[in-house]
């Protein structure tokens, strides 16, 4: 760890509709260190997905468009790359796992096509070798007579299998950066779990650096280093993820982690929804963007957006209240947090 | 897959015994007593009788039925009695068939790429002024009726002939066949192949758009393949599976356009034969002309669906 | 659930799709042209003048005259009546047909669906023109003959006159074109229902107690509606097309009895010769047809995007 793998700077995607334009993707900037993995965290149409697919250059334009920043990969900046030298960074230095394996595998090709035609273009395989190293990809996320299931199509295999495909393929090159899209949310919990331990094996064992985009902060509580918590296309709070469970410092955050079932504790408590809905994507407010399901709000927070606010170590946090939040989380919740003095 | 497979051959000698039945009653019972319709009103009856004897008319109706389907089998579809009278409705049809095919083979050779390629390219121009024209063009090609624009484009590249009825011109048959070869064959063969460019170009559009927005497509971008294969391997591939469908309405297509341009440009093929029996009430042609084409019909629609079931490897391994 | 598309959005998506409400002007256009044929036609579209033959357009004849100085505009006017005339009889009884026994065969399924499924079958084994041309050469004649006697015999001079009209002919072509027409519409309609029965809402409507009829009819159809209604009218194009083609092969409406296809065929045979001074005689049959085609293809795209806004 210590160097900066990816750093992205103010980034800025939106999107043409008939409406008018989305804006998806708001100013975000974060950065990964080399072997970190870091969660995006938050609903659907919180611009993480999108973030991501921007830093892949896989937005389709138009209706897409990238109105500003920079994506800095080991210095290089990504969108200022012409689109085949893109190409040869996409699936070779940087890998992605989508969200649903039923329908993110071509039907009509085989499993062993579909992993070696990466390895062929980046790696300069020749077919018998992409071939070996397929299996080899495939007995590594534990899949059973390996060598047999290359020549299967993909509905021959069910969605957990689907998805260790996936994974297979994202790997095949050994990237430095892998990025997962919810890639454990069509599955069942207990697949689930198998999902994300395989990847934390593979992730020790190859070293690469891993961004896991989840609604779910259960899922990546025992997987990420790291959490940046996402709303209506801004980072509202990031922090290591101990701390940020420990010590939430954000109301989203706060509504975030009220909204899970945790086994640790004593009794079963209540679930907490967030009522209300994200704004308007196309006629975003001037203020902060939460204000409407905010239980801290003031004129403030109408008038002026908060900014990224160091609020502890390597603990950002997007709320002009965040002491208030950090007092009365408890009360709201029913369940102890870090106490301020401790923090 | 193979319960499928052999559902589907099983129905097919019931569905040829169907159709040559139910042609076969129509095409002899249809339009009356058969040997009063060749003879006229006036005949003598003794001579209609005697001539009904020698036809076998006098027989029940599923010996008769058997009769002509075992005759037809090897070949033997009756005798012509208007026109060509006398002459074997077999030699006279396979005489005219290879003309038919030969037409319409060309006709699909460049309308059917090129339909499937300008389809891609609209889907992938979409929204542009490419996909616009494209688009015009496709409305265009279902919308303008060929029995119209035919003769205006015959008109078009005719000249005037001072002895008779000829037209002229650079693409345009003169009453005879010279061949798929010959360029004679051009205005003919691009009427027809107009309305398959369409349907090709529309269908290709709709299934590439559809497909280049799916899942398994990002999948392939985000593992940084180069832009055609994308579009080759796994887009195309994907796309062209609907499309094996479609096949057969163009098939149906063709018949329908034969009889018109054959007729129109006096191109000796089958389906101006086939006009011609209409017209003089020519039965055993127009009866042997309706079997052939329903059992190649339905022999081709049986093998497109069972293409169909092996490309899609979704369908191949149930 | 929603039980069928929002109308008011599917109206504006569809107004805004300028082609399509063009499409659906030349539609109203035609249907007032049929309707009000007797008060438009200047002239009557059978009278001869053999002194005034073969006339550019001019003030008397806006749209000139024919070989036997028949008023050209007059009788495409009257051949409106025919198109319109195949269309409404067509689309009916292959919209009753298809409706009722696609949903049948898709609801009911086993023996009914098998039936009706090998009877569709059987009706596709034939390409559509070359089924009705069987159908036209082998039974046509039979039945004009038998109308003819029954209304010989019984003194009716409704027959009579409706025999001597030509429409006896169009009646074989107008049964063949609906039984195509049944034919598709209820293999669409059938797979459809096929795909909604095993849906939650109709489940629980049959757990419920509502009866088949109420099933089909209130939860089923409408639910199919968005892609019958576009099938339906691309098909009245292909029908509009089809009564042009039979009629200038000489299947359709016969003669003098006027439409389109019988204008553009006797003047293809006629006037080879004068081209390209006679140009219109031939061009204006064929643009008034393609328009016509044209238009019933933009409504049913204009629908098809209004319904389906995601393919746009």
């Amino acid at each position: 760890m210590g160097n900066i793998l990816l750093d992205v700077r103010n980034l800025r995607t939106e999107f043409a509709t008939q409406d008018g334009v989305v804006h998806a993707v708001n100013g975000v900037t974060f950065h990964l260190e080399e072997g970190e993995t870091l969660g995006l965290v938050g609903e659907s149409g919180s611009g993480k997905s999108v973030s991501m697919l921007t830093v892949m250059r896989l937005i389709p334009m138009p209706p897409g468009r990238i109105a500003s920043g920079e994506v800095l990969f080991q210095g290089q900046d990504l969108l200022k790359l012409g689109d085949e030298e893109m190409r040869q960074i996409r699936g070779n230095k940087i890998a992605m796992v989508f969200q649903d394996p039923m329908t993110s595998l071509n039907p009509v090709l085989t499993i062993g096509t579909q992993i070696t035609e990466a390895l062929e273009l980046h790696l300069g395989m020749n077919k018998d070798k992409a071939r070996k190293r397929a299996a080899e990809l495939l007995k590594m996320v534990n899949i059973p007579e390996a060598e047999r299931r290359l020549d299967d199509y993909p509905h021959q295999f069910s969605g957990g299998m689907r998805q260790r495909v996936m994974i297979a393929m994202g790997l095949s090159c050994s990237p430095q950066l892998l990025i997962a899209d919810e890639p454990t949310t069509a599955l069942d919990v207990t697949i689930q779990a198998q999902i994300t331990d395989i990847v934390k094996r593979l992730k020790n064992e190859l070293g690469m650096s891993i961004i896991w985009i989840t609604h779910d902060l259960g899922v990546i509580a025992g997987l990420a280093d790291r959490i940046n918590v996402m709303y209506s296309g801004y980072i509202v709070e990031t922090a290591p993820v101990k701390e940020l469970f420990a010590n939430p410092l954000h109301p989203y955050t706060v509504g975030l982690l009220g909204s899970i079932p945790r086994l640790d504790e004593g009794r079963r408590e209540k679930l907490t929804p967030i009522e209300g809905l994200p704004p308007d994507l196309v006629n975003l407010p001037t203020g902060c963007p939460f204000y409407d399901r905010c239980k801290f709000r003031t004129e403030k927070c109408l008038q002026e957006n908060p900014p990224l606010m160091s609020v502890g170590v390597k603990h950002w946090s997007a709320c002009w209240h965040y002491e208030a939040v950090r007092e009365q989380r408890d009360a709201i919740l029913g369940r102890k947090f870090m106490q301020p003095a401790a923090a | 897959m193979t319960a499928y497979l052999v559902r589907r051959l099983l129905w097919l000698p019931v569905l040829l015994i169907l159709i040559s039945l139910v042609t076969f009653a129509l095409g002899v019972y249809g339009p009356g007593d058969p040997v009063t319709v060749m003879m006229g009103l006036r005949a003598n009856p003794k001579i209609i009788e005697q001539v009904r004897k020698e036809y076998g008319f006098d027989r029940p109706f599923l010996v008769q039925y058997f009769n002509y389907v075992t005759n037809a089998v090897q070949g033997n579809f009756g005798y012509s009695l208007v026109k060509y009278q006398g002459q074997p409705v077999g030699a006279l049809i396979a005489k005219r068939l290879p003309v038919t095919i030969q037409l319409n083979f060309v006709s699909i050779l460049w309308s059917l790429p090129l339909g499937i390629a300008l389809g891609v390219l609209a889907a992938l121009k979409r929204g542009t002024w490419i996909d616009f024209i494209i688009r015009g063009f496709v409305i265009l090609g279902i919308s303008l009726p060929i029995i119209g624009l035919m003769p205006v484009l015959n008109f078009a590249v005719a000249r005037k002939h001072e002895i008779g009825p000829l037209t002229i011109g650079p693409f345009l048959p003169v009453g005879g066949w010279e061949g798929m070869f010959a360029p004679h064959i051009i205005m003919p063969a691009f009427l027809l192949g107009l309305g398959i460019l369409a349907i090709f170009t529309r269908q290709t559009r709709a299934a590439m758009i559809e497909v280049m927005t799916s899942d398994y497509i990002r999948t392939a971008h985000a593992k940084g393949l180069k832009e055609w294969m994308v579009i080759v391997k796994h887009a195309l591939r994907n796309a062209m599976i609907p499309l094996i469908t479609l096949i057969g309405f163009v098939l149906a297509g063709l018949f329908a356009g034969s009889f018109i341009v054959e007729q129109f440009f006096s191109i000796p093929g089958a389906g101006a034969l086939a006009y011609e029996s209409l017209l003089s009430k020519d039965y055993y042609v127009i009866l042997a002309f309706t079997l052939m084409a329903a059992t190649i019909y339905v022999i081709i629609n049986l093998l497109i669906d069972i293409t169909y079931a092996f490309v899609d490897p979704r369908i191949r391994y149930k | 659930m929603n039980p069928r598309p929002a109308w008011k959005e599917t109206w504006r998506r569809f107004a805004r799709n300028k082609p399509a409400l063009l499409g659906l002007l030349i539609i109203a256009l035609l249907l007032f042209t049929a309707l009000f044929a007797p008060l438009l036609a200047p002239y009557d579209f059978s009278k001869t003048n053999l002194d005034n033959v073969e006339k550019p357009p001019s003030a008397e004849h806006l749209l000139g005259t024919d070989a036997l100085g028949r008023d050209m505009l007059s009788r495409i006017i009257y051949g409106a009546r025919s198109v319109v005339f195949v269309i409404i009889v067509v689309a009916t009884i292959s919209l009753t047909f298809g409706l009722l026994l696609g949903a049948m065969a898709g609801y009911f399924g086993g023996l009914s669906d098998t039936l009706i499924s090998r009877l569709i079958d059987f009706l596709f084994a034939f390409p559509d023109l070359l089924f009705i041309f069987f159908i036209a050469a082998t039974i046509k004649p039979g039945i004009v003959t038998q109308l003819r006697t029954i209304a010989l015999a019984n003194q009716w001079p409704w027959l009579t006159e409706f025999v001597r009209s030509g429409y006896a002919d169009y009646l074989v072509v107008i049964i063949s074109l609906s039984l195509l027409g049944w034919a598709g519409l209820a293999r669409l309609v059938r797979g459809q229902i096929l795909a909604l029965r095993e849906k939650e809402f109709v489940l629980s409507a049959q757990l419920v107690g509502v009866s088949n009829w109420r099933i089909i009819t209130r939860y089923l159809l409408p639910n199919s509606l968005a892609p019958i209604l576009v099938a339906i009218s691309m098909g009245l194009g292909g029908i509009a097309l089809s009564e042009g083609i039979l009629a200038y092969l000489g299947i359709g409406l016969q003669p003098p009895n006027p439409s389109w296809g019988i204008i553009l065929s006797d003047h293809v045979v006629r006037y080879w010769r004068t081209w390209p001074e006679m140009i219109w005689m031939i061009f204006i049959p064929f643009i008034i047809m393609a328009a016509v085609v044209f238009a019933f293809n933009f409504v049913g795209d204009g629908l098809n995007e209004a319904l389906n806004p995601e393919l746009q």
